[in-house]
């Protein structure tokens, strides 16, 4: 992955350079250095507390960086409205506590941001959004609200949800963390089949099986650095760092 | 107390056991029940016989014109059953489709169609009334026997939405135009009914716009919206009635400067729409930061975000809030009359007022309480509906 010839090399999609967040005095971010090239499955591990969320939040600026700079899929992200809401557009989110719109029913959080963003008809919107749900394999929960749904079931909606608007990137912050044991399989299903088709993600996660499946590359953080950083099979058989280590060793 | 509880056991056993756990478990909730029962019994009988035998009624018959139109000129009245009609229509064919009644609705419902027929609206009257009464039976009918197919539901419902938002207008155009007559002249109950619905129509926009400006992070807006709920909610409703009255006059532009009612409306609306933005922005502040965070995530537009994800929820977080201050203002309308405007409780105070009806304030003051309890219930039974349409408490 590193040494590929500069000919053949694709554009990235995501380039970060020395981004910086800083939460008043506390630097969250110490400048993190990474290109993503599309289609590339990343994992994110890290102690708590060491940026994980901050670092992707800023990719699509629910969090502000304050030093570097970020360019997603050729846009660069700054105070311009228009490229955030662009790049909004372009990269989907999926949350650690799900956050679907409760007063929506499942179909309609789907629907929304096609319709109003997008630019769908009402119809278009339902017929992708219940192709959406097939995929994800809960067709059948359409028309419920999200709070009759269980955690899994939940999930898989806000997945659908991002998948919705098309996006080129989707970014996961600790997706099966909120989740019962016996759900976070057909989730984590849901997010392999993701990745074997081909989407560009980042995944924050714990679940090395997972990980191993489907990543194509592992960031290691600690204290708002990535610390270490190569494929899982670098990383299960021969870490360099002592942090690494460490903390492979506490969630193997 | 407790309502009974769904036992299988049979009628008599049921009663039976359900009054010993409930109202004889033990000396001290005896000692109570019977307490509550001898208090009860006092209360009721007292107001039986100050009803049926104490009472002397006729100032309330006698004024009824006085009491629910004021000085209206007469000959005029035609101009206000349309809105009466549309209205119940409305209410009638909204219960409709977002609801149903229960059979506990229908009581009260019948109950108070029973008591205007007979002791209110009489000959002419009675047979108008009776007709409201017999169309909106009919829509609440029609709508619940049409069926629950979507589309026809939500066409139907955009009707009634936009039927509401024409009323109105509509209202104070009937009664205006053509010769009509001008709002100095509105009076008795129709002005407390027409300034609570204007104040509501209004306020609630307004107090919403207040409170979606005081959580902008433009400085100018918030401090501008903050200044304007501030100080409104610095003084009584009557001082700023008597400002209203008094004060503005002098002020205003001669164009805003045509009738007193609208400068005190204006009053109350400001006044209204001050307290609902402070109970806005406490649904905003409930919103979840997530939320935000999600739909931000999706691309949606900062107004498409307030529209579509964080006012519907701070809304339905609100409700209860938002209806008490309805019923607030329903009954601060009295308030007017102080300006010697002669709403209802004016009528029914130049009723009492009379050489003949000397002493018979608790008659015409009980009269008058009723038909804002009776407001205030119905209002307070719509806001119960539309919680549970919404499903508040189940996030
Ligand atoms: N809004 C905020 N205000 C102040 N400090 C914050 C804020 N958000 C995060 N931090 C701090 O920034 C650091 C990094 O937080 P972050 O949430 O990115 O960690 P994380 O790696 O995702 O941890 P976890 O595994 O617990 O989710 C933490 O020390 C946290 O306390
Ligand atoms: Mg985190």
């Amino acid at each position: 992955m590193t040494d590929t010839p500069s000919i053949n090399r694709v554009e990235p999609i995501i380039v970060c350079k020395n981004v910086q967040k800083h939460f008043g005095e506390f630097q969250a971010l110490k400048g993190i250095n990474v290109e993503v090239t599309e289609g590339e499955v990343v994992v994110i591990l890290g102690p708590s507390g060491s940026g994980k969320s901050t670092f992707i939040r800023t990719i699509n600026r629910l969090e502000e960086h304050d030093g570097g700079t970020i360019v997603v899929d050729g846009v660069e992200l700054d105070d311009n409205v228009h490229n955030i809401e662009q790049i909004r557009s372009e990269v989907g989110m999926v949350f650690q506590q799900f956050n679907l719109f409760p007063h929506l029913s499942v179909l309609r959080n789907i629907t929304l941001a096609p319709q109003k963003v997008r630019g769908l008809s009402k119809r278009d919107a339902e017929s992708e959004g219940m192709q959406l749900l097939e995929r994800v394999g809960i067709p059948e929960q359409a028309d419920k609200f999200p709070t009759q749904l269980s955690g899994g079931q939940q999930q898989r909606v806000a997945i659908a949800r991002a998948l919705a608007m098309r996006p080129k990137i989707m970014l996961f912050d600790e997706p099966t963390s909120a989740l019962d044991p016996e759900m976070i399989k057909e989730v984590l299903d849901v997010m392999v089949e993701l990745a074997q088709s081909g989407m560009t993600m980042l995944v924050v996660t714990h679940e090395m099986g997972f990980a191993r499946e489907v990543a194509d590359r592992f960031l290691f953080f600690d204290a708002g650095e990535i610390v270490e950083e190569g494929t899982p099979e670098h990383f299960f058989t021969n870490p360099k760092e002592d942090r690494t280590k460490l903390f492979l060793s506490q969630i193997l | 107390m407790n309502a009974p509880s769904q036992l299988q056991q049979p009628q008599m056993y049921r009663v039976k056991d359900w009054m010993r756990t409930h109202l004889f478990n033990g000396t001290g909730n005896t000692i109570l029940t019977v307490l509550v029962v001898l208090i009860a019994g006092f209360v009721l009988f007292t107001v039986i016989r100050f009803v049926f035998i104490d009472a002397e009624w006729s100032v309330v018959s006698v004024n009824k014109r006085l009491i629910f139109l004021g000085r209206y000129p007469k000959g005029e009245e035609w101009r206000l059953w349309p809105p009466l009609w549309a209205a119940l229509g409305l209410i009638a064919a909204a219960w409709g489709t977002w609801s149903s009644l229960s059979r506990r609705d229908i009581l009260w419902l019948l109950l108070a169609a029973v008591f205007i027929l007979v002791f209110v609206a009489h000959g002419t009257e009675g047979l108008l009334f009776g007709g409201a009464v017999v169309l909106a039976a009919v829509l609440y009918a029609g709508v619940r026997l049409s069926g629950t197919d979507p589309t026809m539901r939500s066409r139907l419902r955009l009707a009634i939405i936009i039927g509401w938002i024409i009323l109105l207008p509509g209202t104070i155009v009937i009664i205006t135009a053509f010769d009509g007559v001008q709002p100095a002249l509105w009076g008795g109950l129709m002005l407390n009914i027409l300034l609570a619905t204007f104040g509501i129509g209004f306020a609630l926009p307004l107090g919403i716009a207040l409170a979606l400006a005081r959580s902008s992070s433009l400085p100018v807006v918030k401090w501008f919206s903050t200044a304007i709920i501030e100080i409104t909610r610095g003084g009584p409703l009557v001082a700023w009635l008597f400002i209203a009255r008094f004060v503005l006059p002098a002020f205003l532009p001669d164009i805003l400067n045509t009738d007193v009612i609208v400068n005190a409306l204006i009053i109350v609306i400001l006044f209204t729409g001050a307290y609902i933005a402070e109970i806005v922005r406490g649904g905003l502040q409930s919103v979840p930061p997530g939320q935000r965070e999600a739909a931000d995530a999706l691309g949606l537009s900062g107004f498409n975000v307030t529209v579509f994800i964080i006012l519907p929820q701070a809304l339905k977080a609100v409700i209860p809030a938002l209806v008490s201050q309805m019923i607030s203002l329903w009954k601060d309308t009295t308030l007017f009359s102080i300006l010697s405007f002669t709403d209802a409780l004016g009528g029914a105070k130049a009723a009492f007022s009379q050489a003949q009806f000397v002493g018979r304030q608790k008659e015409a003051l009980i009269f008058i309480g009723l038909i804002f309890w009776a407001g205030s219930f119905g209002m307070s039974r719509i806001s119960r509906r539309i919680e549970k349409y919404l499903g508040v408490g189940s996030r």
